[in-house]
């Protein structure tokens, strides 16, 4: 039924944006005059007393927005309208998320908690659970279905764990809900080929694109880890993982790619994420006289003591870690000594304070707003709430804010100029911006060292 | 490339399970001192130790702060007496605690099932893990100028760590290493003898083989029972100052871990035994480094656990445990 | 003792007085929903998942007395079982309700897998084997990528289907009242086992095994045959709830936390009485996944919490809330919120 209520509406929606019956772009001039008529008809409702606006709305809510549609073009907007983030609030990721959310909250107050007069509701929305201490599936879950039920909701933002992904895509899609993730970067949500055989099929139960993400993917992060490893002239790499899907994931794509580029991997084992130490496994890795470390994890999954114990076994290799570490946390956890000139962390995109552009606007804003620097974080939760917000705004504009309108104007997101540079979503709902930096630590703070791509 | 064997290899990965062992094995006591006397797996055990470390890591945030110690020479010299009131007054910290905790959360279900106190430890140590939280921010913030309260955080070395075999040597022992065999073996003498020799180990020692009976010969139960969970309190504070020291990291989650890991070195050794918790944490330190080096880190706790179940199935009280008496 | 003929010959009947009531008053809950605008019965279809799981177990710590700290692992090995028979990048895929049949007989098995060597295992000595018995668990699904894919978790699963009608992912509430009706079989199963033959002679082992034996029940196939049922149950629980989220989850979502979660569901609710039970799923994992994020999000929505100070936001206090809770329970509840009753056994 909800699958046939989002193409109903999107036929509405065509019909309405696009009486010509071609395909045009949203930003281009022919649905203008539509708008015009649009803005005529809320001044007209405006001038009406508020009770009559807000009894139409909560009419058009308790009936459900699908016979609203099926009228003529004469859909009024609603009063308020709410965006959602699903993110493991409780627990460990409690850092990395709330600085996300920072992000999402300065997006929504630099349009002024509006878009098109519409008030825009935001709620941070928790996935984990204190049980787990980390995501847990069945709120994950309950949070998409709570999201598909609650008719104001009109986008996702969500999730930070790729696992995490797995469980509410397929039942947003089915419920044509739009979906930005922040935070996601295993290949298989989105790129046909790179996961299981039956990925990204299977979490698109509709046939149609309802995910997107602003992050690259691990399959070329993994590759330039893989290639920076190469150019440290190292000849044998240890390569570690934290057993979970996304640092799994991306050693894999670093054992192959430094197999492909002539490197010997000496070692390829799974980390006890909850050990006291890795001082053993630091021993393991003296004898095997690799160069560099390669570890798939995060600072949660405990990359800042594995960082530590190579230092304190005194280790020589250097040691690679992904994005995951890419965050204050994981200085202040390892410490800057372990790290210096010792560890290199590569992150899809350049460090807010290099930002070129409106990047440079959103370092600035950021550090008055909260008082500190953003950390990498911050930015892909600023870009993702941009994202949505301004592709509300063009569907507000075209007359709807209805799920499938503000769906197809995320989807249509091109040549975004955003924090993290210029930028559109690909048809498999990546973004196009490619660009990866390898950092280091320098004097307790994050150095940028080398940017690939861009 | 991996030498099957390599004397050097064996020799650190000895080293290094003889140390992270000495640690488990001192929480480990604790568990079981509390076990022998009222039957209560003590789920807050492991997160009373972490409480300890965030003490320790405060008292050193403030004494570089004060201009007490240097933070610069950090790792670089020693700082023994430091350690040494760490060590009391965490030990002190958590004794004292955990008499608090068995006073307002244990105590009045002396009578209920046992299960129903379990369940409470359980409640209390998911209010610890929610105090490590909130105090992983707090004196960061005051001290170190930052958030993310919920990360791991660094603790100083407080002793140095420059390789006692040499800068050459391939096996490396720092007196992080020495630390933990000198403050743990003399707490481990001093709790024997104690246990042995005193009115109040011997009233303990009554109390564990039979309550009622123990209550009968004029043996003040309940102040048996606060000592237990004094003296437990006061060990996990102790190996909490060594084990912050040694991995030189302290995070509101690692309670759990260290948790699990003592109670099942305690019932490894037998629970209710202090030599057989001594004896299961050592083994438990040794077995995970060896199967790190020679079977693989992912593997490792397919190890230790199927040694476990091993073991017990060949001897079903643990390794120096009592053979139970059937109840007649 | 049991054994008294008042009891023997006492019919059972199918449910319980206060059964009904439960059972009652969780087939009215989605018509509540009709007029209120709640949004819960689509999370409590995760506590009617638990509650069986929790049935399971209450069989185990309940009945037999035996601490069972690893009750996850049977989960997982439910899970793991109907998803590899179920879906379509396996070549089995026989279908929702030969899988479910197939992870409880699974389950059971390995149930009584463990069982057999741990006999002889007292107390809490069988507590750490089962403990450990789960962490190996994870471990092998997590290592033995070749049969269960590893990290990634297999999806998808079959929805149920029921007489023709199949089960879409907008439709919770027709999920919800085929997982109680599910919940209500698996209750009158265990009922009529609890008070059938078997059921005495776990009453009769968990209160004096000597004396047990004295009466020629042989408590290791009574102390196997509760494992097997147990473990069956929690496989069956396990597979509904990764038939729910369409996915059997990384293998890290079977941790010992849950086992701890599932035991304190038994303990909490009433160790002993399947009422209890099916209440103490409510609490525990309602607050986990309804209450507490409810909380939150009215916090919210009144404006608190949206500061970035540690101290201030809601979700912090989580662990505070479901701690204290534990502890407040059973101060004044000891025996659980639905006592069983005494007289029973």
């Amino acid at each position: 039924m909800t699958q046939a209520f989002a193409r109903s509406s999107k036929q509405t929606f065509d019909r309405l944006s696009n009486p010509a019956g071609g395909h045009s772009h949203p930003s281009c001039a022919s649905p203008r005059s539509n708008s015009l008529f649009l803005h005529l008809m809320k001044a007209t409702m405006q001038r009406n007393t508020s009770t009559l606006l807000t009894s139409l709305t909560a009419c058009a809510l308790a009936i459900g927005t699908q016979t609203m549609q099926a009228q003529t073009s004469a859909t009024p907007l609603p009063a308020t309208i709410k965006i959602v983030s699903s993110l493991p609030r409780t627990g460990s990721a409690n850092a990395q998320t709330t600085s996300m959310v920072n992000g999402i909250r300065m997006a929504l107050t630099e349009v002024g908690g509006k878009v098109h007069g519409v008030e825009v509701l935001y709620e941070d929305w928790d996935d984990a659970s204190p049980q787990r201490g980390n995501w847990d599936p069945a709120i994950e879950a309950a949070n998409a279905d709570k999201g598909i039920a609650d008719s104001m909701v009109v986008a996702y933002i969500g999730t930070y764990n790729s696992g995490a992904a797995k469980v509410s895509m397929p039942k947003l899609n089915a419920a044509g809900l739009a979906m930005v993730s922040p935070g996601n970067t295993y290949p298989g949500l989105t790129k046909p080929g790179t996961g299981e055989a039956n990925e990204p099929m299977v979490y698109r139960p509709s046939g149609s694109i309802n995910y997107f993400r602003v992050v690259p993917t691990d399959d070329v992060q993994g590759f330039v880890a893989a290639e920076f490893a190469k150019s440290l002239n190292a000849t044998k790499v240890f390569v570690l993982h934290d057993r979970e899907l996304y640092g799994k994931g991306i050693a894999d794509v670093f054992n192959a790619s430094a197999k492909a580029l002539g490197m010997e991997v000496v070692a390829f084992d799974g980390l006890d994420t909850k050990a006291a130490n890795y001082k053993a496994i630091a021993t393991k890795i003296k004898q095997s006289k690799a160069e560099v470390v390669f570890y798939g994890g995060t600072t949660q999954t405990n990359a800042a003591q594995l960082a530590k114990d190579l230092l304190a076994q005194k280790v020589d290799a250097k040691l690679i870690v992904p994005d995951g570490c890419f965050e204050e946390a994981f200085i202040k956890a390892a410490g800057a000594n372990a790290l210096e000139g010792r560890c290199f962390i590569t992150f899809g995109g350049v460090e807010p304070k290099l930002l070129g552009g409106k990047g440079q606007v959103f370092y600035e804003n950021y550090k008055r707003l909260y008082g500190k620097e953003p950390e990498a974080y911050a930015a892909y939760g600023y870009e993702a709430a941009k994202v949505v917000l301004t592709a509300m705004e063009r569907a507000a504009e075209a007359g709807s804010l209805s799920r499938a309108a503000v769906l197809k104007e995320i989807a249509a997101t091109k040549d975004f100029s955003g924090a993290l540079g210029n930028w559109s979503f690909d048809a498999n709902g990546d973004t196009t911006n490619k660009v990866m930096s390898v950092n280091t630590v320098k004097d307790g703070k994050f150095e940028t060292v080398k940017v690939v791509g861009s | 490339m991996f030498e099957w064997f390599d004397s050097d290899v064996l020799l650190q990965q000895l080293l290094l399970g003889l140390s992270n062992g000495m640690i488990i094995a001192l929480i480990a006591l604790g568990y079981t001192m509390v076990y022998g006397i009222i039957e209560l797996i003590n789920f807050a055990h492991g997160d009373l130790f972490m409480l300890g470390s965030f003490l320790a890591l405060t008292l050193v945030g403030v004494a570089m702060n004060c201009g007490i110690v240097d933070p610069e020479l950090m790792g670089a010299s020693s700082h023994w007496w430091l350690l040494g009131t760490l060590v009391l007054v965490c030990g002190v910290f958590c004794g004292g605690l955990n008499l608090c905790i068995d006073h307002f959360a244990y105590k009045p279900l002396r009578r209920a099932s046992k299960l129903s106190q379990l369940v409470a430890a359980i409640g209390v140590s998911f209010i610890i893990v929610n105090v490590g939280l909130f105090w992983g921010g707090l004196p960061m913030d005051i001290l170190g100028g930052g958030g993310a309260a919920a990360a791991p955080k660094d603790f100083p070395h407080l002793v140095s760590d420059t390789n006692l075999l040499g800068e050459e040597s391939f096996v490396v022992m720092t007196w992080n290493d020495v630390v933990i065999f000198v403050v743990t073996i003399p707490l481990m003498i001093a709790l024997t003898l104690f246990v042995k020799f005193t009115k109040l180990g011997m009233a303990m020692r009554a109390t564990a083989q039979h309550a009622t009976a123990a209550r009968l010969m004029g043996v003040d139960v309940n102040k048996v029972i606060a000592a237990t969970f004094a003296i437990g309190g006061f060990l996990g504070g102790a190996a909490s100052v060594l084990y912050a020291n040694y991995n030189s990291t302290v995070s509101f989650q690692m309670g759990f871990r260290a948790g699990m890991d003592a109670f099942t070195a305690a019932v490894l050794g037998g629970i209710g035994s202090l030599p057989g918790a001594m004896l299961g944490g050592l083994l438990i330190g040794l077995v995970r480094a060896m199967s790190d080096q020679y079977v693989g880190s992912e593997w490792t706790n397919v190890v230790v656990f199927s040694l476990l179940v091993l073991i017990l199935i060949f001897r079903p009280t643990g390794l120096l445990g009592l053979k139970q008496r059937e109840k007649v | 003792m049991s054994q008294s003929p008042s009891t023997v010959h006492r019919p059972a009947g199918l449910l319980s007085r206060g059964q009904c009531i439960l059972f009652g008053a969780l087939l009215a809950l989605p018509l509540l929903e009709l007029v209120f605008d709640l949004g819960i019965s689509a999370p409590t279809r995760f506590v009617l998942g638990f509650a069986i799981v929790g049935i399971g177990l209450n069989v185990v710590v309940g009945f037999t007395g035996l601490l069972h700290l690893g009750i996850a692992a049977f989960m997982a090995i439910g899970a793991y079982a109907f998803a590899i028979l179920t879906c379509t990048i396996y070549p089995f895929q026989i279908g929702f309700w030969p899988g479910l049949l197939a992870a409880l007989l699974i389950g059971a098995v390995a149930g009584a897998f463990l069982g057999a060597p741990t006999l002889r295992l007292r107390g809490d000595y069988l507590a750490i084997v089962t403990l450990g018995f789960g962490e190996i668990v994870q471990d092998l699904l997590k290592n033995l990528e070749l049969i269960t894919k590893g990290t990634q978790g297999i999806n998808p699963l079959p929805t149920p289907w029921f007489f023709g009608a199949t089960f879409a992912s907008d439709t919770p509430k027709s999920w919800y009242f085929l997982y109680l009706g599910i919940l209500l079989a698996c209750t009158m199963l265990v009922r009529n086992l609890e008070h059938s033959r078997i059921g005495r002679q776990w009453f009769a082992v968990r209160e004096d095994e000597l004396a047990a034996r004295c009466m020629a029940i042989r408590p290791d196939r009574v102390k196997l045959t509760a494992l097997a049922v147990g473990a069956g149950l929690a496989a069956v629980g396990g597979a509904l709830l990764a038939s729910l989220i369409s996915s059997t989850g990384e293998p890290g979502n079977y941790d010992f936390q849950i086992s701890i979660l599932a035991l304190c569901i038994v303990i909490v609710g009433g160790i002993g009485s399947l009422t209890g039970v099916i209440v103490g799923a409510l609490v525990m994992v309602g607050m986990n996944s309804i209450l507490l994020p409810m909380l939150g999000q009215k916090l919210q929505q009144a404006g608190i919490g949206t500061t970035t100070s540690v101290y201030l936001a809601p979700d912090n206090y989580k662990y505070l809330l479901f701690g204290l809770a534990l502890v407040l329970m059973m101060r004044f509840k000891p025996k659980g919120i639905v006592a069983a009753k005494e007289e029973d056994h």
